[in-house]
Parts: C-alpha cells; sequence; structure tokens
C-alpha cells in the first residue's frame, strides 16, 4: 500500500463529494468505497486492526460495509484512533463534556481538514441548498482561535467562509466556566441587519439567551436560517425541541421550517441536518448525506434491530478518512427509510441503585 | 387475582394525591395506633411477622404467587431471581431472629412493652422502657424489596403507625407485603399506609414530613440532601444512602479445587437482586499468589456465572441500560485487544501518541447474544465501580492491604466485604477491615444474605427507631 493511499482515496472521495455525493447513494459504490478505505484505515490505525483482530473481521472482497467492526467513541477518549503520524498531527477536535472525564480527541492534518471543509459544505447545500451559503454567518460560539478544539466552531467557520470570509461574526466567548454569549451586543447587532444570515449555535446558547430575559421580538429578515445544534449536557435547563422552536420563532419572528437542527460529533467529519418536516417533532428526524450511513443495533446482540426498533446507533462515514470510518455512538436512535431520530443516550446513571457515580469508566 | 383498595398505592395511578389526603391518612393511622397497635405484646407482634413470612416461603401462597407472576415486568427481575431474593430475606424473618434483634438493640425482648433490663442494668438499679415513635415514616428506595420489607417489619416491632412512600419502580412487592400484615390481622393493617408518587412532589412530601416523628430515607446521597431541609425540628432523620460492596478472594482459596466453589459462591452474590442492592459485589479483588491466578479465577466466575444465566436468567432491561452495558464491554473488549495486540505483534505505540486507559491486561467474558452477564479481568488494579446487572471485575491484589489502598476513593462509602478466606487468616483480616470502615464482613455467596440483626450501615437499625425512658430504682 503506497504512503499516500489515503491521500489519494481523500482525494477522489473530494472530487464525488463536490459534485454533491450523489453517487455514494448508490449501496454497490457506498459498500465499494467503505471497503476500500476500511483496508487502508486497517494498515495504518493500529487500534483499529487490534479491534478487527478481536472481532475476527478482515478486509476482504466480500464485506459489506455493515460487517466493520465500528469503534466505540469513548475509545477516542483513551486511545489514538489515528491513521496520521505523531508529528504530522496539525490539529485535534475534542469532545465536550464533563470535565471530570478526559475528552475524546480526534486528530487532523491539512488534508484531513480540506475534505472535512468539502464535506460540511457539500452537506449543508445538499439539505438547503447551494445558495444557502450566501447568507451571512452569525454565530453564538466563540471565535475559532478561543475554541481551537471544537469540531462545531470550525464546522461553523466552514459555513461563514463560505459566503463572506472575515465577516463571519462570533457573539460567544470562551471561558474557564464554559462558553457564554454577548447577549446585549448580539440583540443590538440582530437589530440592524439588512440581509438574510445563518444564525448558528447549539441549543443551549439558545436557551441561555432566551432565558436572560430579552429585550423585545426581533424580525429576522426573510431567509434567515436558525441552526441548532449539540444536546444540552447540563449547561442550560432542558427544552423540549417544541418549546425551543417555539421561544425563537417567537423572539426572532422567523417560520419554524426555517429552524434546522444539526447533529455531530467531534469524532466524525459529516453532520446530519433534520428533515423539512422536523420543527415541531420532539426528536426530529435527522439525514446524514449519502457518504454516510447509519445502522441501530440491539446492545443485547449487536445485530441490527428491525426499522422503526430503538437501538444503539453506529455511523459509517467516508469522510472519516484519517482515523476510522465506523463508529459506535453512546446514542440511541430510531430509524427508518434513510432518516433516523436520536432518543436519549445510553444511561450514564446507575440504573435504579443506591450506587456512586462519582467513578465513571476511566 | 385482585387485591382490595387498601392503601393509596393501591388506588389506579391517575387518582391524584393531595396534601389533605395524606394528612387525613396519617391521622387514621395514628389513631389506629393508639387505639390498638400500641396495647400488642412485642411477642405478639414477632409472632404475626414470623407467620406472615412463613406464608411468604409458601409457594402456593396467593400474594408471593402473585409477586412473582408480576416478574419481571412488574419488578424487572426474573421470577427466579425474585423468589431466591425473596426466600433469603423471609427465611430470615423467623421468631428466633426477631428476638435476637430485640435483645441485641435493646437488651431485653420486653423493653417496648414495660420497664426491665438485662442482669447488667438491674444491678445497678436500673430499668428502662423504649417507645417507638408514633408515626414512622419511610421513604423506600426503588432498586431492591428488601429494606421496604424490613423496615415495616421493624416499624410493627415499636408499635408505630407507619406511612412508607414507596418509589414508581419498586412499589409491588412492599405493597403485597403489606396486604399480607392486612390481611393477617386487619387492625395492624389498618395502621400501615403506602403511596406512591413521583420523587421531588414538595407539597406531598412536606406535608408527610411534617407528620412523622421519625423518618428514615433509603435512597440516592440527592433524595436524602432534597428531604433534609423540610424535615422539622424534632424530627428523627435515619439516613441510608449510597453503599457499595466488594469482594476479597485470598490465596489460601484458590487451590484447583477450592476455586471454583469460590467462583460459585461469587456468582451467587452476582447475580442475587441482579447486582443491584448496595450489598452486591461490583468487584472481586483475588490475591495473586494463589494455585489459580486472578485471570485463571475470572474466567472461572465467568463459567459459573454462565451456569447461573440458565437456572436463573437475569431478565431482561430498558434499552438505555442495556445500551449503557453493551458500551463498557466494547471499550474493556477494545482496551483488550488493544492489549493483546501491544504484548503478542509487538506493536509499539508510537512516541507521544495518546494513551490514557488502564495500564495492564484487559480480558473480557460476556453471555453471547446478550447482555446478561460480564466479566471483565483487568490487571489495573484500582477501584472500578461497575454499572451493575451483573457486570463484575475481577482484580489482582497482593494482600488485603493492597486491595484497600485501591479501593481508598470509595472508602467511607462500602458497606459489605464478601470475604473468601480461610479462618484463621480472617481472625486477622477482620480488623483491618473493621479499621479501614467496613461496615460488614461475611462469607461470600452471603452478601446479600444480612441477618435480621444486621447493622445497617453501621447502625442499629431497631435502636435509631425508638425513644428511651431510663428508671433508677433505687
Amino acid at each position: 500500500m503506497p504512503a499516500d493511499s489515503l491521500s489519494s482515496f481523500a482525494l477522489r472521495l473530494a472530487e464525488q463529494l463536490r459534485h454533491g455525493g450523489e453517487t455514494f447513494s448508490e449501496e454497490s459504490t457506498f459498500t465499494q468505497t467503505a471497503r476500500e478505505l476500511f483496508a487502508i484505515q486497517v494498515e495504518r490505525n493500529s487500534v483499529l486492526r487490534s479491534w478487527c483482530q478481536a472481532r475476527g473481521v478482515r478486509p476482504n472482497p466480500e464485506l459489506s460495509w455493515r460487517d466493520i467492526p465500528a469503534i466505540p467513541t469513548n475509545a477516542f477518549k483513551e486511545a489514538d484512533v489515528s491513521c496520521i503520524p505523531v508529528p504530522e498531527r496539525t490539529a485535534e477536535f475534542h469532545s465536550s463534556g464533563t470535565t471530570t472525564q478526559s475528552p475524546s480527541r480526534h486528530f487532523h492534518r491539512p488534508e484531513s481538514l480540506d475534505l472535512y471543509a468539502i464535506s460540511v459544505r457539500a452537506a449543508f447545500a445538499r439539505r438547503m441548498g447551494s445558495a444557502a451559503g450566501q447568507r451571512l454567518l452569525v454565530s453564538l460560539t466563540p471565535p475559532p482561535a478561543e475554541a481551537p478544539h471544537s469540531s462545531l466552531v470550525h464546522m461553523f467557520q466552514i459555513l461563514g467562509e463560505q459566503s463572506r470570509p472575515g465577516r463571519t461574526t462570533y457573539f460567544g466567548k470562551a471561558t474557564p466556566s464554559g462558553w457564554t454569549i454577548d447577549h446585549r451586543r448580539l440583540e443590538e447587532f440582530l437589530r440592524t441587519l439588512t440581509g438574510p444570515i445563518l444564525l448558528a449555535g447549539t441549543a443551549f446558547n439558545y436557551v441561555n439567551w432566551l432565558d436572560t430575559q430579552p429585550g423585545p421580538p426581533i424580525r429576522l429578515p426573510t431567509g434567515s436560517i436558525i441552526l441548532e445544534t449539540g444536546g444540552y449536557k447540563g449547561r442550560s435547563r432542558e427544552l423540549p425541541r417544541a418549546d425551543l422552536v417555539d421561544l425563537l420563532t417567537k423572539h426572532l419572528m422567523v417560520p419554524a421550517a426555517s429552524i434546522l437542527t444539526e447533529y455531530g460529533m467531534s469524532e466524525l467529519s459529516s453532520q446530519a441536518y433534520s428533515d423539512e418536516a422536523a420543527a415541531t417533532e420532539a426528536a426530529p428526524h435527522l439525514r446524514f448525506p449519502p457518504w454516510v450511513r447509519t445502522r441501530v443495533i440491539s446492545p443485547e446482540t449487536g445485530r441490527e434491530v428491525p426499522a422503526g426498533q430503538v437501538g444503539i446507533l453506529q455511523i459509517f462515514d467516508l469522510a472519516n478518512v484519517w482515523s476510522t470510518l465506523a463508529l459506535q455512538t453512546a446514542d440511541l436512535a430510531r430509524a427508518q427509510s434513510g432518516l433516523f431520530q436520536l432518543l436519549g443516550r445510553a444511561s450514564r446513571s446507575e440504573p435504579r441503585g443506591c450506587s456512586l457515580l462519582s467513578l465513571e469508566i476511566s | 387475582m385482585s387485591l382490595p383498595n387498601l392503601f393509596l398505592a393501591d388506588l389506579p395511578p391517575e387518582a391524584a394525591l393531595t396534601p389533605q389526603l395524606v394528612q387525613e391518612a396519617c391521622v387514621a393511622i395514628k389513631r389506629n395506633r393508639a387505639n390498638w397497635l400500641l396495647h400488642r405484646s412485642t411477642q405478639e407482634l414477632v409472632e404475626l411477622l414470623a407467620y406472615a413470612a412463613e406464608r411468604w416461603l409458601q409457594p402456593e401462597y396467593g400474594l408471593r404467587r402473585l409477586a412473582l407472576s408480576l416478574a419481571p415486568d412488574e419488578t424487572g427481575f426474573g421470577m427466579a431471581t425474585l423468589a431466591r431474593g425473596l426466600d433469603t430475606f423471609f427465611k430470615q424473618l423467623t421468631v428466633e431472629n426477631l428476638n435476637a434483634l430485640l435483645i441485641q438493640d435493646l437488651g431485653d425482648s420486653r423493653r417496648l412493652d414495660e420497664f426491665c433490663a438485662p442482669p447488667g442494668e438491674l444491678r445497678q438499679g436500673r430499668l428502662a422502657h423504649a417507645r417507638g415513635p408514633e408515626l414512622l415514616v419511610h421513604f423506600a428506595a426503588g432498586n431492591l424489596p428488601n429494606s421496604a420489607l424490613f423496615s415495616l417489619a421493624l416499624g410493627v416491632l415499636t408499635k408505630s403507625a407507619q406511612f412508607v412512600k414507596l418509589s414508581r419502580s419498586g412499589s409491588v412487592i412492599p405493597r403485597l407485603w403489606a396486604h399480607t400484615l392486612a390481611d393477617l390481622e386487619p387492625k395492624l393493617g389498618s395502621c400501615l399506609e403506602l403511596a406512591t408518587w413521583a420523587g421531588g412532589n414538595d407539597s406531598l412530601e412536606s406535608m408527610i414530613l411534617s407528620q412523622a416523628e421519625c423518618v428514615t430515607i433509603h435512597g440516592s446521597n440527592e433524595t436524602i440532601a432534597s428531604l433534609v431541609p423540610r424535615i422539622p425540628a424534632g424530627c428523627r432523620l435515619v439516613p441510608y444512602g449510597h453503599r457499595l460492596s466488594f469482594g476479597f478472594i485470598g490465596a489460601d482459596q484458590l487451590s484447583t479445587y477450592q476455586s471454583q466453589k469460590t467462583a460459585a459462591r461469587a456468582a451467587t452474590d452476582v447475580t442475587a437482586w441482579n447486582q443491584l442492592g448496595c450489598l452486591s459485589p461490583h468487584l472481586f479483588y483475588v490475591e495473586e499468589r494463589g494455585v489459580v491466578t486472578p485471570e485463571g479465577w475470572a474466567d472461572q466466575l465467568a463459567q459459573a456465572l454462565a451456569e447461573r444465566e440458565r437456572s436463573e436468567p437475569r431478565g431482561e432491561l430498558p434499552t438505555d441500560i442495556a445500551a449503557e452495558l453493551a458500551g463498557r464491554r466494547s471499550l474493556h473488549e477494545l482496551r483488550g485487544a488493544r492489549h493483546a495486540a501491544t504484548r503478542e505483534e509487538a506493536v509499539t505505540v508510537p512516541r507521544g501518541a495518546f494513551f490514557d486507559g488502564p495500564q495492564g491486561a484487559t480480558r473480557v467474558w460476556a453471555s453471547p447474544e446478550s447482555t446478561a452477564w460480564t466479566v471483565v479481568y483487568e490487571e489495573d488494579p484500582r477501584f472500578r465501580v461497575s454499572c451493575l446487572n451483573r457486570f463484575v471485575y475481577v482484580k489482582p491484589c497482593r494482600d488485603l492491604a493492597d486491595a484497600l489502598r485501591q479501593a481508598e476513593v470509595v472508602r467511607g462509602q462500602v458497606s459489605t466485604v464478601g470475604t473468601a478466606v480461610s479462618e484463621s487468616r480472617l481472625t486477622e483480616l477482620a480488623p483491618l477491615l473493621a479499621r479501614w470502615g467496613v461496615s460488614r464482613i461475611c462469607p461470600l455467596g452471603r452478601m446479600q444474605e444480612p441477618p435480621p440483626g444486621w447493622r445497617h450501615d453501621g447502625r442499629p437499625a431497631l435502636a435509631d427507631l425508638v425513644t428511651w425512658t431510663d428508671w433508677e430504682t433505687v
């Protein structure tokens, strides 16, 4: 295998993604591509290699993408799930989470970040149309310089650069106790807008903002999009999505259909977006672009559950070229016809017990 | 079989409880207690409790059969697990054991009836009479029914009116036990009230606390912390919070012959109540110097759990809990694979690469096609909390002192240490465990079988409920 096999794979993939990535809707194309990438990753990623040995799976011409052993996302917290040699790592994305635990670490290099950017743009364009990126990005997160390890901020930056480089506005600030927002400055800014924007933030950003008694409602320019992402993780009160949508539509005077939910994680290189009809659903139906597939497996048997049943979400992302394409999340999901709904996380609490939470795994 | 509506907990779930309803119930049970229960002799009550327990040991007894038929849907336990748990509990509730408890905690079994005293006090010219609280309130835990069953029995001994707030997930068995008591003696039943509501209902909880003379709380530290500020001055609190347990296997019990027996006893402790109790082991520390190694013993434990699964299946779990078990299991499997590869293939972790996992080998034994049981052997000796439901860790240690050093992080929170060591060694080791702060030492295989006289979390359970009148006669 030539040393640049991943680079050449990435170049070919990027070319497909620039054209929308539709070709991967074809099952055989996806499987063939996944098989090819898997074979290189097994060679280059020792964690994946030992995992495959333990699972008794080797790259072979009959392998379906479904058979590729998925690495638990927790493994990124303690092992080097990467094909990039140590000296060549130029960036790393960390999972947000509790400070008591070490975060997931997903390593990158310039080529992987290039592909990441292409994947972000292509997925967003597929969902919102190619003109969607023309809107000015207004982000509730801190700027990239303040959050260099946030894949979310990096993703927002990519969406922002697409339209008017250098004009993205960040209203968040990274503080030792977490991200905060300058609510007053944000509201003032939103009142002066003339053209449509892409307002981007995490669900807890929005709740924190709208919980601080904002001023009178603001009418966002027609055509604006609100992007809502990430869970709450205990940083604000948790709101059912319908209530968050209600708060947003009232305060920003936008139709519910312009509120978009995004699902991604630091261990991935692509994102899923809520389906068009998602606005008022408690758990919106999400869809990945065609270069990402999902399976929902039974925690008991490890086998795929029938459509519509709840299980553990596995994600197969072809754009995850330099780590592992197959991941097993800690999220519970239900899938049907190419869409999936998130239904919480694997229970972190001690089940019905009177035991301790303080000594979680590792 | 349908139950009569005796208690608030018997009402359909849609029946809304109000503070007024709770208050009226308290007034009624206090009145009935004053009219009847207060005038019973302790022996009469001991015999009643023991007789009720005997009923529960009879396979054809209606309420027992109902309890088992409601498993696993209502209780979460498989029928065999539940049957074993109930048998273990009720076998201990005998006239002899209850009298032993009275004598142990109060010095004489008639202390709650009259002024009396054991010889030592008599010689000093002293007598004493113990009085139970007028209204004893219990906040019961949801994990398993034992503590609620036993709390009710204690309250009967102290001749108290009792109000039990049951958790939604654990209401069935205690409710059926109260029905047994009411069935055998309706006047006793009229001194009991049981109700279920979602925890955190401020108006109901404040009302019940305002009526109580003594309150026991079995639950998480958070539950206790949320209730404490609302307990009125003068009301006695008996809290039972977070506790966990582990096992210790001495090298002398690791001969080829002994170690399998030890593993079978350990499997008994892991399967009892599906490991959900405070007395259930999270892990076993195994001494390294035995004929069978700690890893070899973990293998034997896995075989024992597999066998137990056939006779006493764990039962189904909610998806989120099963997913937590599956997720943890795969992470340990990955660690094991990683370590094996590093060792066998001479794969070297590149310099500067990031590694933050446990040190040393990891090996996982797991039930096929299910999460029914999991044994994780980790060479890394640091204490680890299990996610329970028959998921247990095995770790090596040099000796007990070494194990206790590793368990330092949970010091002060350990209830039981189940031991498998020779008697002579245990005589040396028990004081070490006591000094370290363990509140109960018992043979492996009996961790979930404390006798009624057990000092719960290191406190005398019955004595903690009563108030004394001392009489210096001379």
